[in-house]
């Protein structure tokens, strides 16, 4: 009998399929999210990558902002739970997690069991959030996955607004009209973002180790900003991506032992 | 139980349809003086012969507000302005405006120019609140609007009249914070978006109607069996809560609400007028009474946290959400303060985002059930 985790964000769509033991069967990811053939899709491929059927889960619980829609699902919960749950199963030793969305800005704080003990949320702006990151690589005509490795040859990052996501648009633009080089571009988008997202952390309180989740973290750029801004290490796992599926999974996993499933 | 149903029933009534009270009032040949928040002198207007009703905005896509007010505007007065530019308070006399932050200073401004049909009644709430010239300031202020009250209803406010108002708002606020003690005793049957509707209800109210039905609810629920509570607890603190569904979620994830700093809600009841020698020494001593508020300025900014603390610990409350009104400055600029005292309690605090323009609430569902669920 397997448990299955999906997490169906504003932008993407991931699953995690797990055995009785707790062993990963099957993990997939879809760039598109919820409203859209994304979550269906992701869930497939997690059983077609796990090799078993429908008829194989005993247990689906889903999680993000399309939580409520899925179709056949046991239960659902928050993605703050359940990217804290994962983080902690990838990243036992986390203490706080930060965690950029397709269209907010998570920080959180837990226990040693993966147990929230604080958390802070942005509030309806995309200022900051992977939606801006997108935002950004469109008007300067580059894929938004290409962002990271060019703030690396940065020699002099720009000064862009960490206020409004119309804003910066704006003076991106100016910075592109003045001939500004687009790597110094870049890293000031990312110096941007990584402002913002400090100022949540600080506000949820720092505890060792920090760890990043959800896509975003794998812009190695804007990690490294990130850490200048909070001064201090921040890990990320391989598996970042999908750390709310998989807490997803594990709650999935939980219910199904409880209800004598397995 | 029939009785606390049907009861509660009625307060929604009146909660969600303000504007058929109104028309009710009207009808009656009754003159109906609109209050903005908060701390509106309303004993002056039932000692000339006039209805207080509250305004609170509501959930609205303003339209015509943005001719005066920019969309950076606090949300609850931008509501206020669509709602007077596009005639829902229609019939109303005037409206009281007190200017106890900048917003209100441009609202002054701006109600003037588009809402050209109800007379705006201002006057300033001194924040330098020790001096002890600012009492007779105030008194100053409170006589301009004593007034304008006296033109409108072509009454004298006698201070035989006013202290009679007085006391009566007084019994008022001491039914009103009896009923939150005794709904925390019944959380199986009040659910927050009913605490809410009763005490909303009571912003539109005549105050002795507001008795009669909140002391007859009190009582009712008094018949009930006292509920054990086994979810979770917390203590509402901002300017409101709402829409309605943002109360469900608490209620759809096993949360309470067992107590509130609500500018829309207890902030108003929770201190009475103090006795003083004249009925506009009373109303003016009301606001160097108030504490642990953010229109109103206290040198240690400890006081509101410590408040908030102090309550959640006597109603043995998890946490305290913190509800953001959109573009409030003023409780932004209390949040971290806050924040601080609580966590220094040992409460967890969490914030959602109170917006009326939009109906749009999924974040503040992912915050509630995600303190639900740990």
């Amino acid at each position: 009998m397997f448990a299955a985790g999906i997490d169906i964000g504003s932008t993407a769509s991931k699953a995690v399929v797990l055995a009785a033991d707790g062993s990963v069967m099957g993990k997939e990811i879809v760039p598109i999210g919820t409203g859209t053939v994304g979550p269906a899709r992701v869930f497939a491929q997690a059983l077609k990558s796990a090799g078993i059927t429908r008829d194989d889960i005993k247990w689906i619980t889903a999680t993000g902002y399309g939580r409520f829609s899925f179709e056949g699902i046991n239960d659902q919960k928050s993605e703050l739970s359940c990217h804290a749950k994962g983080i902690a199963q990838l990243l036992p030793q986390t203490r706080t997690i930060v965690d950029i969305g397709g269209q907010d800005i998570k920080v959180m704080r837990i226990n040693d069991k993966g147990m929230l003990l604080n958390f802070v949320m942005n509030d309806k702006c995309a200022a900051g959030t992977g939606r801006f990151l997108d935002t950004m690589a469109k008007v300067l005509d580059v894929e938004v996955t290409d962002l990271s490795d060019l703030s690396f040859h940065s020699d002099e990052p720009a000064e862009i607004s960490s206020t409004c996501t119309v804003f910066a648009e704006s003076e991106v633009i100016s910075k592109l009209a003045a001939n500004m080089r687009m790597e110094n571009i870049v890293a000031g988008i990312h110096k941007s973002v990584a402002r913002r997202v400090a100022s949540l952390v600080q506000r949820c309180g720092i505890q060792l180790e920090v760890a990043m989740s959800g896509g975003v973290a794998l812009n190695k750029g804007l990690v490294q900003s990130l850490e200048e801004e909070i001064k201090c290490p921040i890990k990320v796992h391989e598996d970042c991506q999908l750390a709310g599926a998989l807490g997803a999974a594990l709650y999935a996993l939980g219910s199904m032992q409880s209800a004598g499933t397995v | 139980m029939a009785d606390v149903k049907t009861s509660l029933a009625q307060f929604e009534e009146i909660s969600s349809n303000p504007q058929r009270l109104l028309q009710n009032y009207l009808d009656a040949d009754e003159k109906v003086i609109a209050c903005f928040p908060i701390y509106t002198p309303q004993p002056l207007v039932l000692a000339a012969g006039m209805v207080p009703m509250g305004i609170w905005g509501g959930q609205c896509n303003a339209h015509m507000a943005g001719k005066y007010a920019p969309i950076f505007t606090c949300s609850l007065l931008r509501s206020c302005l669509e709602f007077g530019m596009t005639g829902a308070y229609k019939g109303v006399s005037a409206a009281i405006m007190p200017i106890i932050c900048d917003t209100f200073r441009g609202m002054n401004s701006a109600w003037r120019a588009g809402v050209k049909d109800i007379r705006p009644i201002t006057f300033i709430y001194p924040q330098n609140r020790k001096d002890p010239g600012a009492r007779d300031f105030l008194i100053e202020e409170l006589k301009t609007v004593r007034s304008a009250l006296e033109e409108i209803s072509e009454n004298q406010i006698t201070n035989e009249a006013l202290q009679e108002a007085i006391e009566l708002c007084n019994q008022r606020n001491a039914a009103m914070r009896t009923f939150c003690e005794t709904a925390n005793e019944h959380l199986d049957l009040v659910k927050p978006v009913d605490r809410h509707h009763v005490m909303k209800a009571a912003t539109f109210l005549r105050p002795e109607e507001t008795i009669e039905r909140v002391s007859a609810l009190t009582e009712a629920l008094r018949a009930e069996p006292v509920c054990r509570w086994t979810g979770k607890k917390v203590i509402l603190t901002g300017i409101t809560c709402e829409p309605d569904e943002i109360l469900g979620y608490f209620a759809d994830n096993k949360v309470a609400v067992v107590g509130d700093d609500l500018a829309q809600e207890s902030r108003q009841y929770r201190s009475d007028y103090p006795a003083a020698a004249s009925g506009m020494e009373r109303l003016a001593l009301h606001w160097f009474a108030v504490h642990g508020c953010s229109v109103a300025h206290d040198d240690n900014n400890t006081v509101r946290g410590r408040m908030l603390a102090q309550l959640a610990k006597e109603q043995a409350a998890d946490c305290v959400v913190l509800c953001m009104m959109r573009f409030c400055e003023i409780e932004e600029y209390d949040q971290p303060s806050v924040i601080k005292e609580v966590t220094r309690a040992g409460l967890m605090s969490f914030s959602i985002d109170i917006d009326q323009s939009t109906t749009e609430s999924g974040q503040a569902l992912t915050k509630i059930q995600t303190f639900a669920e740990n």
